[in-house]
């Protein structure tokens, strides 16, 4: 018996989102940000895989550069907190364990098949000691992420459903068509029945038929 | 007249679900050299080949979803559809039917296999082509026509050979009872084996045939088989099929429509402004509400 082994070539992925990534945040070169794109890990994760298990410890951030991703906690009662969603061109981690090298509450899940980036702390460290821009935008991205936690914990204690509807679509404009409305909800820190009152709702006061 | 032949022939893709109701091949805009300015104003088609659901007590379909910019056209060739949207229409799309929904400004809408349908299962075979809108016309109110087979004119070729159902455009001189805002033909040519029909469009129109039953020979020369797509060149205006056996053929050619196009997932567009223009109308319920 003949058995034939092809072998594909494996083909280049294209990380166009990436690449503007570091064009914008970083004064690196063209050719600078090309051999970083070689030299980058990249993983295809299916949906329904994960990046991260609560109780061990992160070691890398996630740049999305395909596809989506969440982060979610598991209550003692077993339901899920949606803390946050990545679509293309977010980042998503948790910092704090990398950081602390503790173990963390999160569990990080792709919901669609994604191309997905691995961004250790020694690339970015090594990113940060070639340009100095790109080293200013990430601390900057850190203070920006603080101020959207704080925004979003004030919402959760205090604003109405539709409060927090309205910042989830400026937030993430396409997630409505991509994500199930319980997802959204739990996102919200609403029930799904809630979430659906707030939309039609906003029909009721928007739709000129 | 110049004789108008085949640029291309496509295979089936490999198919993939829409929701859980409708299993499809997208020839356009994904198919080989099928993208939406070649194949312009047809911007999407999507093909279930013949293809059997078993019974269901949950009707299968797809939840509801937006559209903004174009027209769904809905060919029923086996099985049913029902559909509700957020104007407060619902019906059913029967064997033989045409739906053609005119999006334009915004509708929301959900489609499912027909309950009685979904309880019994059976054969399904269905096309859902996407028809772009000119700028102008984007933001026009929506609105249906429900054409039922008994409305469809039909033209009855001679030497027996089989009918030509007139769904949009003409056919020797019979008009389709859609209406469009654009030029488009769209036609079924039901045709007997060794039947022959003869078609001619304006050279520039986009011209394709998708073959749902059969096969078929194109201008004497090449053979297009079942679930099989044919381009045609934007040269020539006339061509020929005749049946190598009992064939159904989908036949469109249509009136390219030179607009920039920004789409999106179910928006087309002009621009990208007009694309999230479209995303936080669709968020903020300007397109009505319809429960899933």
């Amino acid at each position: 018996m003949i058995i034939l082994i092809i072998l594909k070539p494996k083909l280049p992925v294209v990380l166009d989102n990436f690449k503007l990534y570091l064009s914008e945040k970083s004064d690196l070169t063209e050719a600078a940000i090309d051999k970083i794109l070689k030299e980058v890990r990249v993983e295809s994760i299916q949906k329904g895989e994960f990046l991260l298990s609560a109780g061990d410890v992160c070691k890398h951030a996630f740049f999305t550069e395909k596809g989506l991703l969440r982060a979610f906690t598991v209550d003692e009662s077993g339901k899920e907190h949606i803390i946050q969603f990545a679509p293309e061109n977010w980042l998503i981690s948790d910092r704090s364990s990398i950081y602390f090298n503790a173990p963390s509450d999160l569990f990080i899940e792709a919901i669609e098949n994604s191309t997905v980036i691995f961004i250790s702390t020694e690339f970015m460290g090594v990113v940060s000691e070639m340009s100095s821009k790109f080293r200013k935008a990430n601390d900057r991205a850190l203070q920006s992420h603080i101020r959207q936690l704080q925004h979003r914990i004030n919402q959760l204690l205090g604003a109405t459903a539709e409060e927090r509807y309205l910042t989830f679509i400026q937030k993430y404009p396409d997630l409505l068509l991509r994500v199930p409305l319980w997802m959204i909800a739990s996102y919200l820190g609403i029930t799904p029945e809630s979430l659906s009152r707030v939309r039609k709702d906003l029909a009721k006061k928007n739709f000129k038929s | 007249m110049a004789t108008k032949n085949i640029e291309i022939i496509v295979n089936p893709p490999a198919p993939h679900f829409v929701g859980d109701g409708f299993r499809v091949h997208n020839f356009i805009p994904s198919g080989y050299h099928l993208d939406m300015q070649r194949m312009s104003p047809f911007i999407m088609l999507d093909y279930n080949s013949k293809f059997h659901f078993p019974p269901s007590n949950e009707p299968k379909g797809v939840g509801v979803h937006p559209h903004r910019g174009f027209e769904t056209v809905t060919i029923a060739y086996k099985g049913k559809v029902a559909h509700h949207d957020s104007t407060g229409n619902t019906g059913v799309i029967g064997e033989g039917d045409v739906q053609w929904m005119t999006a334009a400004s915004g509708i929301l809408h959900k489609e499912y296999h027909e309950e009685e349908f979904s309880r019994t299962g059976g054969e399904f075979q269905m096309v859902q082509l996407w028809v772009n809108l000119p700028a102008k016309d984007k933001m026009s109110t929506p609105k249906y026509q429900g054409i039922t087979n008994d409305q469809i004119q039909k033209f009855t070729l001679a030497d027996n050979a089989g009918e030509i159902e007139v769904i949009a455009g003409e056919y020797q001189g019979l008009k389709g009872s859609a209406s469009t805002f654009t030029k488009v033909n769209l036609m079924n040519a039901k045709l007997k084996k060794d039947g022959v029909a003869n078609f001619s469009f304006p050279a520039h129109f986009n011209t394709a045939l998708l073959v749902i039953e059969g096969a078929i020979e194109v201008n004497g020369k090449e053979n297009v088989g079942t679930d099989k797509f044919a381009l045609f060149e934007t040269e020539g205006e006339s061509f020929e099929i005749k049946a190598s056996e009992d064939a159904v053929v989908l036949v469109l050619s249509g009136e390219p429509i030179n607009e920039p196009i920004a789409s999106h997932g179910p928006f087309v567009m002009n621009t990208k402004e007009e694309l999230m223009e479209a995303f936080n109308d669709f968020n903020v319920g300007k397109f009505g509400y319809l429960e899933d």
